[in-house]
């Protein structure tokens, strides 16, 4: 029937982390961690020919999405992006992190995918790492020694590579509670809506009337990781937000990021669009400190 | 483990199968249960053709799914909706507003239509295109199935 079908592997279904943490230890370096396999099963029908899949589904208890207004967002392992989409608080708060989830692959894949997922897939394209990014948080990882907390501006090594060590479970995504005046924005460019994202990019921002008093942006696409752009948040940090601001912003946006021609664009399209999509996405955030976009209006409802 | 054993129920029937863990959940449906209306496209999440549901409304892909994760589950595919000889509104709604071309896309068409409305029965016009999203079809142009969906959402 099918041209796609996967390699022959041998499946190891952990019932809780400790279990996880003793097989990684064994077959770590021959083993994929798998939460959704949206990334993972595709990438093995193309090539990819791990001996070991270890599926975190028969474990109870990591698929939650939990806020409190003190300690900030948790995102469980097995948490769907359909599960964060369908999130108030997400949609309330960490409006950069639900949009990305929002527009991520299709409603099925949704369904499926995880947002620590897409974290640890570490691509440069990552929509949630990009969002995740910007918001500031960190990654929980637990392994033989116990738990860690890896801040995710430490976390994404290079081209898909992380400070996971190969006998370590992602338990959770943490994000940051929000200040009073915060506020946060997402784009991607893609060719289609389900599509990789040529660039993406979203910001964060801690607003006194129009004063930036804190900003993080985060772009993706434009380098082997997604990245802090420092120099621009300079720009904004401590500024009365006005339109020349917002140009001398995307100036620097420009000089700092590192794009390459790829399939999908080139370096010098993506260089002079990183510009363009830092302004919109600092005006989202700068917006959405009155209230977010509700659900509706995404929907045209 | 290279085999498992798993119960799987598809549209209402237990079966006890011993699966590869390598096979997908579209694979065991058309090929060992030889339920061959669930459509193989791309078999890389893009298309939606493989749409299947679980318990009975959460649309997911029979490609990207591991039929070894699949035990003590129900699945529900398009030849499963209807119930005492009468085609699911979906499925009626399909025929009357000729939303079917070739066809191929119809069945996870179909299927991912019902999650929509199992979901929120009056769905807007931007809710279905965006829900109907990961769902490929290269003939209708799309317009007749929207209208089948709203057809269908005034009937259920
Ligand atoms: C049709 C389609 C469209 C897509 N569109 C988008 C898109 O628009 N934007 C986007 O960013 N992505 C997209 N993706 C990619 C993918 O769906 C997302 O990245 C998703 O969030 C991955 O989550 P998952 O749970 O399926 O990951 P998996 O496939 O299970 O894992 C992904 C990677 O992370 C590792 N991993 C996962 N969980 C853990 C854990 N707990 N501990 C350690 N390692 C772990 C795996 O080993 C693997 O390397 C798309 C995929 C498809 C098939
Ligand atoms: S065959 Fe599964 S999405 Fe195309
Ligand atoms: S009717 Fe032919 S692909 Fe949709």
């Amino acid at each position: 029937m099918s041209s796609r079908v996967l390699p022959v592997f041998d499946l190891l279904l952990p019932s809780n982390l400790e279990e996880a943490v003793g097989l990684l230890s064994q077959h770590g370096d021959q083993a994929a961690v798998m939460a959704g396999g949206t990334d993972l099963l595709v990438g093995m029908k193309v090539g990819m020919s791990p001996a070991f899949i270890l599926s975190l589904a028969d474990i109870q208890g990591l698929d939650y999405v939990a806020f409190d207004a003190k300690h900030g967002l948790r995102i469980g392992a097995m948490a769907t992006l359909s599960q964060v989409v369908d999130s108030k608080v997400v949609n309330d708060k960490y409006h950069a992190l639900w949009y990305s989830a929002f527009t991520n692959g299709t409603p099925q894949t949704r369904n499926a995918g995880t947002v620590v997922g897409n974290i640890l897939r570490a691509s440069p394209a990552g929509d949630c790492c990009c969002a995740a990014l910007a918001h500031g948080g960190s990654v929980l990882l637990q392994g033989p020694a116990g738990k860690r907390e890896v801040d995710l501006d430490e976390f994404w090594l290079d081209y898909r590579k992380t400070a996971r060590k190969p006998d370590e479970v992602a338990v959770e995504l943490k994000l940051k509670a929000p200040e009073h005046g915060y506020g946060s924005g997402f784009a991607a460019l893609t060719r289609s809506y389900q599509d990789l994202a040529k660039i993406n990019a979203a910001a964060r921002v801690i607003m006194d009337g129009k004063v930036c008093r804190k900003v993080r942006l985060a772009m993706g696409a434009v380098a082997p990781i997604t990245l802090r752009l420092k120099e621009a948040e300079k720009v904004l940090t401590g500024q009365e937000v006005t339109d020349q601001l917002l140009e001398q912003m995307a100036a620097a946006v420009r000089k700092e990021v590192k794009p390459i021609d790829d399939v999908r664009s080139t370096a010098e399209y993506r260089r002079e669009v990183a510009g363009v999509l830092a302004k919109r996405v600092v005006q989202d955030a700068i917006k959405s400190v009155a209230g977010p976009c509700p659900y509706s209006c995404f929907m045209g409802a | 483990m290279k085999k498992r054993s798993i119960s799987l129920t598809v549209n209402g029937t237990v079966h006890d199968l011993e699966v590869p863990v390598h096979r997908t959940l579209l694979q065991v449906l058309r090929e060992d249960l030889d339920q061959v209306e669930t459509k193989y496209g791309c078999g890389t999440g893009e298309c939606g053709a493989c749409t299947v549901l679980v318990d009975g409304e959460k649309a997911i892909l029979g490609c990207l799914t591991l039929a070894a994760s699949m035990d003590g589950k129900s699945i529900t595919t398009v030849a499963g909706l209807e119930k005492d000889g009468q085609l699911h509104p979906v499925q009626e709604a399909f025929i009357e507003e000729h939303a079917i071309q070739c066809g191929y896309c119809t069945p996870g068409m179909v299927c991912k239509s019902v999650s929509i409305l199992a979901k929120n029965p009056k769905p807007s016009e931007e809710e279905i295109r965006h829900n109907l999203e990961g769902n490929i079809c290269r003939c209708t142009g799309y317009v007749k199935i929207v209208q089948a969906v709203q057809r269908a959402s005034e009937r259920i």
